[in-house]
C-alpha cells in the first residue's frame, strides 16, 4: 500500500470518518440535532469534494481490487446526494416521534460507505462486503421506529429475506470463483471471455452460479418475483427512510450489477440476456398493476419503485442485446429516479410531520388548497415519475426504451411493454394529483410548518428534476463517460 | 508406522470415507435444526452441524479455517445463541413453530434444488479447483494481509456498523419498563 493507494481510497476513508465523527459529536452533546446534522452535512460535502478530486486521476489500488474511474465518481456523487438529501428530509419527521437523529445519520453514512465500496470495487469479495455494508444499515433503518410494530415487522421481513439473498448471492460467487480461480473482476472477465470465445457450451456449474447470483441481486433490487419483502418493509419504515430505501440500496444494487454482470460476467451476456428480459417485463408489469390498486400513497410508491426497477432492467437488457446506450440509459435513469422519487417521498414525509397522520390517499385530499406549494411540487414529482416532458423522468424513460428499440429482436417487444406500462402508471400517479386538487379534505387540518431544511431539500430535488428534463446534455455526457469506463 | 492412503480391501481413500461420515452428520444435524420442536435441542444440533463442518475444513486442507470455525462458531456463536434462547424464552411458547406452515412444499423445493445442484456440480469440469491442496497458515496470512487486505479492513467497518445498529435496537429507552 502506497500513498497513491491512500489518495485513491481517500473518499471512502473520509466517509467512514464522517460516520464516526457524527457518533463522537453525539457523545459530546447528546440528543441535539444541530451539531450532528452540521457534522453530517459538512462531512458529506467534504467527501463529495474528495470524490471529485480523486475522480480526476483514475487509478487502481490494493492490487486491482479497488478502482476509481468515471463510473465510480458518478455513482459516488449520486450516493452522496441520496444520503445528503435523506439526512436533510428526516429530522422534521423523526423529531416529533422521539427518534434519535445522530444514530440515524451515522448509520446512513455507513450505508454510504458500503455503496461507495460497491461502486469502486473490482474484486468479487469486496463487492460482496460492500453489498453487506450497504444493506445492513438498511435493516436497522427499516426498524428504526422500534416501538412501532409495523416498522419492526417490515424490518424483520427485510432482514430475513435480505440475509438469505446475500447467502444465495455468495454461493453463486463461490461457483464463479471455483471455475475461474480468481476473484479479481478483470481476471474473471478475461477467463470467461476465453470460455465464451471457445464456443463451448456454458458449464453447468457456471450456469448455476449465474442463476444464484441473479437471484441474489434480483432480491436486492426488488425485481418480480423476488419482491415480496418490499411493500411491507417500505410501508413500515419511517417515511424519509422509505424514501432512502427505495433509492439508495436500489441504485447501489444496480452499481453491483454493473460491476458484476457487465464488468465480470460481460463475456457471458448472451447467456443472461433472456433472464433479464423476463425479469424486466415481469417487474414493470406486476409493479404497475399492483400499484394501481393501492389506497396508501407510501405503499403505492413502493410498488411504483418496483416498476421503476423494471425500466432500469430494460436498459441493462438493451446493453446485453448489444447497445452501449442501454448502460447510459440505465445510469441516467438512476440519477433521474433518485431525485424525483426522493422528492415525492419528502412531500409525503412533510405531510406526516405531525405524528398520527397516515400516508393514506385521503391525507392528500385538498392539499392543493391547504398548502399549494407542496401540492405543486408533488405534482411535478409525480409527473416526472410518470415520464411526462419536460421532466427528468421523460428522458430517463426515453433513453432506456430507445436503446431497447435499437437493439431490436425480443428487445423491441420489451420496449413496447415498457411504453404500455408507462401509460398505465399515469393512472395511479395522476390519481394523487386529482385528490390534491379536486377533492374536498375529509377533515379540515391546519397547514403545517416545515423547516427551512426540508424546503431546501425539496427545492434541490425540484430544480434537479426540472433541469435534467430541460437540458439532459451535460448529465448524458457524464453517463456516457461512465459507461465507457466500464466497458472499455 | 504410516497409515496407507487407501483402505486396503474396499479400495476407498480414507479422506473420502471421513468426508462422507462428516457430511452425513452435518446434513443430518442441519435437518434436525429445522425439524425439532424444542428450540434448545435445535441449538445443540446446530453445534453438532458446526463441528462436522470444521471437520470437513480439515479434510479440505484448511486447518486454520477449521480452528476458527471451532473457536468462533462452536465456542462463541452457539453459546451466545443458547444464552439468548435461555434469557428470552417464555414458558408459554407456541406448540408449533410459526414458520413451519409450509414445511412440505419447502422440503420438496429443497430436495429438487439439491438434485439440480448435485447434477450441475457433478457434470462440471472444475479445473484447478478439484485438486487437493494443503494451505499453510503463513501462506494464508500473506494472502489475507496483502492481496485481500481491503476486504479484511472492510469487515471491521461492517462490524462497527452492525454493533451500532444492534446497540440502538437493543437499548432500552429511559422510563421504558423492563
Amino acid at each position: 500500500m502506497s500513498w497513491q493507494d491512500v489518495a485513491i481510497v481517500g473518499p471512502l476513508v473520509g466517509a467512514i470518518l464522517v460516520a464516526i465523527a457524527i457518533l463522537l459529536v453525539d457523545l459530546v452533546v447528546p440528543g441535539r440535532r444541530g451539531p450532528a446534522l452540521t457534522v453530517a452535512l459538512l462531512g458529506l460535502g467534504l467527501v463529495a469534494v474528495l470524490t471529485a478530486l480523486a475522480g480526476r486521476t483514475p487509478g487502481q489500488a490494493f492490487g486491482g481490487a479497488y478502482t476509481v474511474d468515471a463510473l465510480t465518481t458518478f455513482l459516488d456523487l449520486l450516493f452522496i446526494s441520496i444520503v445528503g438529501l435523506t439526512i436533510v428530509f428526516a429530522p422534521d419527521y423523526l423529531e416529533p416521534r422521539d427518534l434519535p437523529i445522530a444514530e440515524f445519520a451515522a448509520v446512513l453514512v455507513f450505508a454510504l460507505t458500503g455503496a461507495m465500496l460497491i461502486a469502486a470495487s473490482t474484486d468479487l469479495l469486496v463487492l460482496f462486503l460492500g453489498l453487506e455494508l450497504m444493506v445492513l444499515p438498511g435493516y436497522l433503518l427499516a426498524g428504526f421506529a422500534k416501538r412501532d410494530s409495523l416498522s419492526t415487522e417490515g424490518a424483520i421481513k427485510y432482514f430475513l429475506l435480505g440475509s438469505f439473498s446475500s447467502a444465495i448471492f455468495l454461493f453463486g460467487l463461490a461457483y464463479v470463483w471455483g471455475i475461474t480461480g480468481t476473484t479479481r473482476v478483470a481476471e474473471v472477465a478475461a477467463e470467461l471471455a476465453r470460455v465464451a470465445a471457445g464456443g463451448a457450451a456454458l458449464q453447468p456449474g457456471l450456469a448455476l452460479g449465474l442463476a444464484f447470483m441473479t437471484t441474489g441481486v434480483a432480491f436486492k433490487i426488488a425485481a418480480v418475483p423476488f419482491h415480496y419483502w418490499t411493500p411491507d418493509a417500505y410501508q413500515g419504515s419511517p417515511t424519509p427512510i422509505t424514501g432512502y430505501l427505495s433509492v439508495g440500496p436500489k441504485v447501489g444494487a444496480f452499481a453491483l450489477i454493473l460491476r458484476l454482470f457487465v464488468g465480470a460476467l460481460g463475456p457471458l451476456r448472451a447467456d443472461w440476456l433472456d433472464v433479464i428480459i423476463v425479469l424486466a417485463a415481469l417487474t414493470m408489469t406486476l409493479g404497475n398493476l399492483v400499484a394501481l390498486t393501492q389506497g396508501n400513497v407510501k405503499r403505492m410508491l413502493a410498488y411504483s419503485s418496483i416498476a421503476h426497477t423494471g425500466y432500469m432492467l430494460v436498459g441493462l437488457a438493451a446493453y446485453a442485446g448489444g447497445r452501449q446506450e442501454g448502460l447510459q440509459g440505465l445510469l441516467y435513469y438512476g440519477a433521474a429516479y433518485t431525485f424525483m422519487n426522493l422528492g415525492a417521498f419528502a412531500v409525503v414525509a412533510a405531510l406526516q410531520h405531525r405524528p398520527g397522520v397516515t400516508s393514506a390517499l385521503e391525507t392528500f385530499a385538498g392539499l392543493g388548497r391547504r398548502e399549494p406549494l407542496l401540492g405543486i411540487l408533488m405534482t411535478l414529482f409525480l409527473l416526472s415519475l410518470t415520464g411526462i416532458p419536460p421532466t427528468a423522468g421523460f428522458f430517463a424513460k426515453a433513453y432506456v426504451i430507445l436503446a431497447a428499440v435499437q437493439a431490436g429482436g425480443a428487445l423491441s417487444v420489451l420496449a413496447v411493454i415498457a411504453v404500455l406500462n408507462a401509460a398505465a402508471a399515469a393512472f395511479y400517479y395522476l390519481r394523487v394529483v386529482v385528490y390534491m386538487f379536486m377533492r374536498e379534505p375529509v377533515a379540515e387540518t391546519e397547514p403545517q410548518r416545515h423547516s427551512s431544511l426540508v424546503w431546501a431539500g425539496l427545492w434541490a430535488t425540484t430544480v434537479l428534476t426540472i433541469v435534467l428534463g430541460l437540458v439532459p446534455g451535460p448529465l448524458l455526457s457524464v453517463v456516457t463517460d461512465a459507461a465507457k469506463a466500464l466497458t472499455s | 508406522m504410516t497409515i496407507p492412503e487407501v483402505i486396503p480391501i474396499v479400495n476407498v481413500r480414507w479422506d473420502d470415507i471421513l468426508f462422507l461420515i462428516l457430511a452425513t452428520v452435518m446434513i443430518g444435524s442441519a435437518l434436525l435444526v429445522v425439524i425439532l420442536r424444542d428450540i434448545i435441542r435445535c441449538g445443540l444440533a446446530m453445534m453438532v452441524c458446526f463441528g462436522a463442518l470444521a471437520g470437513i475444513y480439515v479434510i479440505a486442507g484448511a486447518p486454520l479455517v477449521a480452528a476458527t470455525q471451532v473457536l468462533v462458531y462452536i465456542g462463541a456463536i452457539s453459546v451466545l445463541v443458547l444464552f439468548a434462547i435461555m434469557l428470552t424464552q417464555t414458558k408459554a411458547a407456541p406448540a408449533r413453530l410459526v414458520f413451519q406452515t409450509q414445511a412440505v412444499p419447502a422440503a420438496l423445493a429443497a430436495v429438487v434444488l439439491a438434485i439440480i445442484i448435485a447434477l450441475a456440480v457433478g457434470s462440471t469440469d472444475w479445473g484447478a479447483a478439484g485438486t487437493r491442496v494443503r494451505t499453510a497458515t503463513d501462506a494464508l496470512a500473506k494472502v489475507l494481509f496483502q492481496q485481500y487486505v481491503l476486504p479484511f479492513e472492510i469487515v471491521s467497518v461492517l462490524l462497527l456498523a452492525a454493533v451500532i445498529g444492534g446497540v440502538f435496537l437493543a437499548k432500552r429507552d429511559e422510563g421504558e419498563p423492563l
